[in-house]
């Protein structure tokens, strides 16, 4: 009894410390997450930190994400997601953006605020954590810091240039968290700060090569500048056509590296949107996807394509049945113009590789089950054989259906991979074509001509081109921007030419009318701005 | 002063001894044996384990389980005391007769005596708190799918609501007092014997002794941080001193369809199609899709068998059971089986207690059905087949043939739970008590399911190469609770009860999944994953997670009694948890409360209907760290694969949340007020209590200034909740014969639950919307709830009739009539309804003839609203050429516009319904030799249901938490739909 006292004794002694210890200790094991403290310690973090705003991107440069793509083209005058019978009301947010009448609590402008900044601060935290280590002790040398530092304050530009695209006058933040509460610049200051990053850092970035596949270069340096100058007059202030010239220049003349050898135009007009696009001499800035190799695909199929759309193209990936064409776009394309048969989908489907045998049935309980999918130019209750057309009157059928960029079947080697273009060359050309027309008083010169014929020419045979050349007497601005509409149909550049052409809030398609002038710009996000008071709403808006 | 008590003390035990000795010395001489049976004065049942002893002396048995005793006295003129808990202890003298036969009344001023409090158990008439104690008899009796469904109703103030309907695979979602959390846990805290964050898996209705629930702030703080949704105390059964006895419970249940939507049957839809009322194909099939999925040979069986016993020194209870549930519908079934073992010790002359429990479950589930696959079946054409003409499956595209998926697919988990925890206890010296407990749960499951080559799932999206998949989950929890308890009575009269302790508690948590697919045969299953050929391709997937948490706390409380008439108990804990802010990781959680038995008071010595009534007050601040593990962390998460350099896809890595070093606790803080009375000698019983809770500090992920930021969103401490509210418990014995007896039991409250807070210095939000309605057109959420709202409030248009053509109009906030697009959901769109009950009530009705007994128990929620999502969906030519609710064309015929959400689908949710009626039947044994008792019972469950609601059962709609009152098919939001049910089940009890 004495002796199993003693040893209590002692055992309790010697544990006493250790329990004091041990015994109000919370401190967290991560097992599963990564500490940011922790990190950057290696090449490959940083390269995983360097291309996560490239991911993120993803969700609002491409379609199918309520992001900068949406906002530019569904409120313009060549694609709408019209509701169709049950499906697509969605809160009425797709009809206001047809009709101009967003308001400031709208959450497809929130959506894109939030989906923009976040990536802006991928941006900014990468930045901040590789310019703050010493570059050793990364794994780096010190040129390929420089290197990292210098593409994502490119890119970082890159999402300062849609932001203010799309709001106009925004806060100017370089760091994460500072300063909580930031203030609203004026459009034209943000302008500066974009110029200015372009510009100091477009020399450090390495040169376009297909080591920079889906990242941004020194090529895509010089497409933001051409688009910056481009649109100078409406941002700034003051027109640049020169500048804008000169951004368009390097590029044509190939001074910034290419993709695969030097810079060109696809000579075959669907060589820019099929599956393995990754071999287009023409794209400058991509988004890239692999689905074989990486399981990472594009995410638009869910906007554009309808229900039953997989059997169409030989693969299972169908969508949301939401955006089409606005009646009387389709027609607008000459029927000896490739792009119509190629790039839009109208009339009965059928099955992939079926020739026109196998039709694709409808399915689903909709408008249409049972029979045969038929694409029409109208949006109306045609099973009702009601003649009303408007937004709230489709059919599951109902408008041309996007075709331009392929998934490719599942057979096919690069299937789902089809990255998306941000910028091409062909774009470049009609931007340089249009600073010669404005330059010139809105008149075209030969060169802005040979310009766009040299884009037109594609979408004709040899027999039809000579009908369908342009000249300097039939290349008006109308026609320019109708031009415009055909070759970059889809692909988000459309309320920025709108407003360019002054035809954003003045002009009518099909059952949309004239808008207030200040909806040039969408609102300051309400939620935002009653948390950070230094925002200032955009004109016309409440706030 | 120290030697003379001593010595005082020395010569009391002497003169014990002498005396007791001399007693026994007169016993041997002139001793005679007396026998008699005891029993119950209400049933006249015979009483097993009653204590009869001679008064005044050591001399003692106890009654066996007949009730009968034998006791040798000594002579001379003798008292015998009967003592049993729960009854009035009776004293008879002892006459010449040799035959004592005594009848014992239960004693209504105890209150079933002792009720389970956090560490420790109290005399009720000590209890200063709001706690509620169930036991066995008063469960529900339908069979449960879960411990609480056996107190669905039974207790004031704690809603259990069985959101998953009668699915054997879904728990119910569990709420006390409304609120208390916004993004935490809302659950109460289930403490079994001892184990706190205790598994229900592991409670077998057969096996539970009590269950105790903690409601207000004052007894619930000695639980500290896990204790803001109020804290369930379940005991579970010990072995009794006596002979071996065993008992053996089953029952088997049937469940039939209750409440089926009206949706066209496959007739009325083909008359339509020929009517050209709708516009669609008539296949030529009439299909009841539904009624394939129904599993008409439903069967579900329980069996449970106990053996107790024990001696002086050492008791035992084992148990074992078999349970086969079978849902309503096909592929949803649920088999368990496991034991429960416990046994109880004493050494070192009774000083020290152990004690030792050791329970088990194993269940293998089919989780391949619950209930969402009701949707696609309900509005699919019923004009086609779920077979193609040549006898394959048809399979479309958009849709999903729920009958081939039953066939074609599986999905089955396999579950293991085991608890043991142990308790030793050493008395120390009088009145000082040191314990240690020791608890350790394992939660452990392996799921694994396969879609055949040919299957819809297969086919569609996985190139018809099969998909199969398999994940693992395991979570292990240790406590370790070292107390000391100390008991001393000062002058008499001041009676302190103390304990105090250390909590230390760890909980790890690890996940793994894999699936892969492009398999030539369906030979292998799920059970070779690796023979896929998607792991060479990427496209297999494969994840994992691991996290671990601690809390610890030191806690205490002290009680003090006198004379049973003032009583007060103060407790602290102080507590830390790992995963709050660097800042805050600590936080105190004091209590204190107080009671008053009136009935001992002078001026109420004349009333004399009155039995007990006492007043009780308390307050008490709780918390929750029920948040997820290393919130407060900075941290990296992945971004998805991308191109790197040297054209190898990897990783990407970015910030994923805005950290929050200042992250803190939700703290509630709680009044309760109270009376427990008695009256008519026992004939109306009961307790009142009212609350006011208080919730400050509530997590949200608020939105944050964006930029700077890099998400929109931080977890910070922004809001507040509060509820006040009544709640009534009222037992009343309306008729009392010997043959006959008639009793009521009434549970009632009535609460108010707001939302008075959203912001803090830093972060102002207007409102929060919440419970997404989901299914076609995206109508966003139905509740949207305003700093000072009450919970549930629907916001939404107002209907104002409809156009010539039938489109919608909505009134406009000037009054106005206008289509739907034209509304600003920030200025028209108002408050139409709300869908929290403002009151619950239930009630009981029990009657017993001789061996008969018939019990009714009702249960309603009233005072609501209930989103009616069925007529707003299916009820809708919107909804055409799918099927839908007859009332498309009766009711909605006129709604020719597509789907709203607006007040026209706002109904009220009121309803009482026959939640069980049971008949039974206690076989009277003459001998008690082999069987010892035995009863019969049948019982249906959900006979029927009163309310004017339109939709389904509005008893499964949840009401609970921050998204409650949308009824639906659909799953979003976290629903879980599944079709009504109604019961019938037959049940024996058998002792031997």
């Amino acid at each position: 009894m004495k002796r199993f006292k003693k040893i209590a004794v002692y055992t309790s002694l010697a544990l006493l410390p250790v329990l004091a210890n041990s015994c109000t200790n919370l401190d967290e094991k991560a097992y599963d997450t990564l500490l940011t403290n922790n990190f950057y310690n290696n090449r490959n973090e940083v390269v995983s930190a360097v291309l996560r705003p490239y991911t993120h991107a993803n969700a609002w440069i491409t379609p199918g994400q309520s992001g900068w793509w949406r906002l530019s083209e569904l409120s313009g005058d060549q694609l709408a997601w019209p509701q169709k019978g049950r499906h697509g009301y969605d809160n009425g947010q797709w009809i206001r953006l047809h009709y101009h009448t967003w308001t400031v609590d709208e959450s497809t402008v929130l959506n894109c605020w939030n989906l923009l900044w976040t990536g802006l601060g991928f941006c900014n935290d990468a930045i901040g954590n590789i310019e703050g280590r010493d570059a050793a002790k990364m794994g780096l040398s010190q040129e390929e810091k420089d290197g990292f530092t210098g593409e994502l304050r490119l890119l970082r530009a890159f999402h300062y240039l849609r932001l203010m695209d799309i709001y106009g006058n925004i806060p100017i933040v370089t760091t994460v968290g500072e300063p909580v509460s930031p203030e609203t610049k004026p459009r034209a200051e943000v302008f500066s700060f974009i110029e200015k990053e372009i510009k100091d850092n477009i020399d450090k970035s390495p040169n376009l090569s297909k080591a920079l596949l889906g990242r941004m270069s020194k090529a895509g340096g010089y497409a933001m500048l051409a688009e910056l100058y481009l649109n100078a007059e409406k941002w700034s202030g003051t027109a640049r056509w020169d500048d804008c010239i000169a951004a368009c220049d390097a590029l044509i003349n190939s001074t910034a590296g290419g993709m695969n050898g030097a810079l060109a135009l696809d000579t075959n007009l669907t060589d820019t949107y099929k599956p393995n696009n990754d071999l287009s001499k023409e794209i400058i800035f991509s988004i890239a996807y692999d689905y074989i190799i990486s399981n990472f695909a594009p995410q638009w199929p869910g906007d554009f394509y309808h229900f039953n759309q997989g059997q169409i193209n030989g693969n299972p990936i169908n969508g949301n049945d939401g955006v089409v064409v606005i009646p009387g776009v389709y027609t607008t394309f000459d029927d000896a113009d490739k792009r119509k048969k190629e790039w839009l989908l109208i009339g009965p489907q059928w099955k992939y590789g079926s020739n026109g045998t196998d039709p694709v049935i409808a399915s689903g309980g909709n408008e249409y089950d049972g029979q045969q999918l038929v694409f029409v130019d109208n949006i109306r209750k045609n099973a009702q054989g009601s003649t009303v057309s408007d937004m709230t009157q489709g059919e599951e059928n109902s408008g041309v259906r996007f075709n331009k960029y392929r998934l490719g079947p599942l057979t096919d080697p690069s299937y789902r991979s089809c990255d998306w273009a941000v910028y091409r060359l062909s774009w470049i050309y009609f931007v340089k074509a249009e600073a010669i027309m404005r330059k010139n008083g809105g008149v075209a010169t030969q060169e802005a001509v040979d310009l766009v014929n040299t884009i037109k020419q594609r979408a004709y045979s040899a027999a039809d081109w000579p009908a369908h050349a342009y000249t300097t007497a039939t290349l008006t601005m109308d026609e320019l921007l109708a031009e415009l509409g055909r070759e970059f149909i889809f692909e988000g550049y459309r309320r920025q030419e709108l407003i360019r052409f002054g035809k954003y809030t003045t002009g009518t398609w099909w059952d949309h009318n004239a808008s207030e002038s200040y909806r040039e710009l969408f609102p300051i996000p309400r939620t935002q701005l009653q948390l950070n008071t230094n925002l200032k709403q955009n004109d016309g808006y409440p706030n | 002063m120290y030697m003379k008590r001593r010595l005082v003390f020395l010569s009391r035990i002497c003169l014990h001894s002498i005396w007791m000795l001399f007693l026994s010395m007169l016993a041997f001489s002139q001793s005679r044996t007396i026998t008699g049976k005891v029993v119950d004065a209400s049933g006249q049942s015979p009483l097993p384990g009653v204590t009869v002893q001679v008064k005044g002396a050591t001399i003692g048995t106890q009654t066996k389980v007949d009730g009968s005793y034998t006791l040798n006295i000594p002579g001379g003129s003798v008292s015998l005391v009967f003592t049993f808990v729960g009854y009035k202890t009776t004293e008879i003298a002892v006459g010449t007769s040799n035959t004592v036969n005594v009848t014992l009344t239960a004693d209504v001023t105890a209150l079933k005596d002792v009720v389970v409090v956090g560490y420790g158990t109290q005399k009720k008439q000590e209890v200063t708190s709001a706690i509620t104690s169930i036991e066995p008899s008063d469960f529900r009796q339908s069979g449960a799918r879960n411990a609480l469904d056996l107190v669905q109703g039974k207790v004031a103030g704690l809603q259990i609501t069985r959101t998953g309907g009668s699915n054997p695979n879904t728990s119910p979602a569990i709420q006390l007092r409304g609120v208390t959390s916004l993004t935490g846990s809302m659950s109460p805290l289930i403490v079994i014997d001892g184990i706190p964050g205790g598994n229900l898996d592991l409670l077998q209705q057969d096996d539970i002794a009590s269950i105790s629930v903690l409601k207000d702030g004052s007894a619930a703080a000695i639980y500290g941080t896990q204790a803001n949704g109020g804290v369930i105390i379940v005991t579970t059964k010990k072995g009794v001193k006596g002979p071996a006895r065993v008992t053996y419970n089953n029952y088997f249940r049937k469940e039939y369809k209750s409440r089926i939507p009206k949706f066209l049957t496959a007739d009325e839809y083909a008359a339509k199609i020929a009517s050209g009322e709708i516009n669609a194909t008539d296949k030529g099939y009439r299909t009841d899709f539904v009624d394939l999925l129904v599993n008409h040979d439903n069967l579900t069986q329980n069996h449970n068998l106990a053996f107790s016993g024990g001696g002086e020194q050492s008791n035992y209870r084992a148990s074992v059971y078999y349970l086969n549930q079978e849902g309503i519908l096909k592929a949803n079934e649920r088999q368990q089986y496991g034991g429960r073992l416990s046994i109880t010790s004493k050494g070192l002359n009774d000083r020290l207690t152990s004690q030792f429990n050791l329970a088990t479950n194993f269940n293998k589930a089919n989780l391949l059905t619950d209930g969402g696959n009701l949707q696609g079946y309900y509005t699919f054409n019923p004009t086609y087949s779920p077979y193609n003409p040549d006898g394959s499956w048809y399979f479309e595209q958009t849709s999903t043939n729920e009958l081939a998926r039953i066939n074609q697919q599986t999905d089955i988990r396999q579950q293991q739970t085991t608890s043991g925890d142990a308790k030793v206890s050493l008395d120390i010296v009088k009145g000082l008590k040191g314990s240690i407990f020791g608890s350790v749960t394992r939660d452990s499951w392996t799921e694994g399911g396969y879609a055949d080559l040919l299957s819809e799932l297969s086919v569609e999206n996985y190139d018809s190469t099969g998909y199969a998949f398999q994940a693992s989950f395991l979570n292990i929890k240790y406590a370790v609770e070292p107390t000391l308890e100390y008991n001393i009575t000062v002058n008499k009269n001041h009676n302190f009860t103390a304990i105090g302790g250390y909590s230390y508690r760890y909980e790890v948590e690890q996940y793994f999944d894999a699936n892969n697919y492009g398999f030539v045969n369906d030979i292998f299953q799920e059970n070779n994953l690796g023979a896929g050929n998607m792991l060479l391709t990427g496209k297999a997937g494969m994840s994992s997670y691991k996290n671990d948490n601690k809390l610890i706390a030191f806690f205490g409380r002290v009680n003090y009694n006198y004379k049973d008439k003032y009583m007060a108990s103060v407790i602290l804990r102080h507590e830390g948890s790992s995963r709050f802010g660097a800042n805050n990781k600590w936080g105190n959680f004091p209590a204190l409360s107080v009671g008053w038995n009136m009935r001992d008071e002078p001026f109420m010595q004349g009333v004399t209907f009155l039995d007990d009534l006492k007043l009780r007050a308390g307050y008490g601040v709780t918390g929750n760290s029920g948040i997820s593990n290393y919130s407060s962390l900075v941290t990296m998460g992945t971004g998805g694969n991308y191109i790197n350099p040297d054209g190898v896809w990897r990783q990407t890595y970015g910030p994923n949340k805005n950290p929050n070093p200042n992250l803190k606790w939700e703290k509630k803080s709680e009044y309760n007020v109270g009376v427990d009375f008695s009256f008519f000698k026992g004939r109306i019983t009961g307790a009142v209590d009212v609350y006011k809770r208080i919730t400050k500090d509530l997590l949200e992920n608020v939105t944050t200034q964006l930029p700077p930021f890099v998400t929109n969103s931080i977890y910070a401490n922004v809001g507040q909740v509060s509820s006040k509210g009544v709640e009534l418990t009222l037992s009343g014995i309306p008729v009392r014969t010997k043959d006959f007896s008639w009793t009521v039991d009434v549970a009632f409250s009535n609460s108010k639950n707001t939302l008075d807070r959203y912001s803090n210095e830093l972060y102002t939000i207007k409102y929060q919307s919440y419970a997404d309605i989901g299914g076609y057109g995206a109508l966003g959420n139905a509740i949207r709830t305003y700093e000072g709202d009450r919970i549930g409030n629907f916001y939404g248009k107002r209907f104002a009739g409809l156009t010539d053509s039938g489109d919608w109009l909505f009134y406009k906030a000037d009054g106005t009539k206008a289509p739907a697009d034209q509304l600003d959901s920030e200025k028209d769109f108002a408050v139409i309804g709300n869908a929290v009950p403002k009151v619950y009530l239930s009630f009981t009705n029990t009657f017993k003839y001789k061996n008969f007994d018939l019990r009714a128990f009702f249960r309603g929620k009233f005072g609501y609203n209930i989103l009616n999502t069925m007529e707003m969906f299916y009820g809708s030519k919107a909804s055409l050429p799918s099927n839908v609710l007859e009332t498309a064309f009766t009711k909605n015929g006129k709604i020719t516009g597509g789907y709203q959400y607006s007040d026209y689908y706002i109904e009220k949710g009121n309803f009482m319904k026959l939640d069980e009626l049971t008949l039974g039947y206690t076989v009277p044994f003459k001998s008690k030799k082999t069987f010892q008792s035995m009863r019969l019972y049948a019982t249906a469950s959900n006979l029927f249901i009163i309310t004017k609601y339109t939709g389904n059962d509005p008893d499964y709609v949840r009401d609970t938490g921050l998204k409650p009152g949308v009824d639906a098919l659909n799953a979003s939001d976290d629903r879980t739909p599944y079709m009504g049910t109604r019961g019938f089940m037959v049940g024996l009890n058998v002792g031997f």
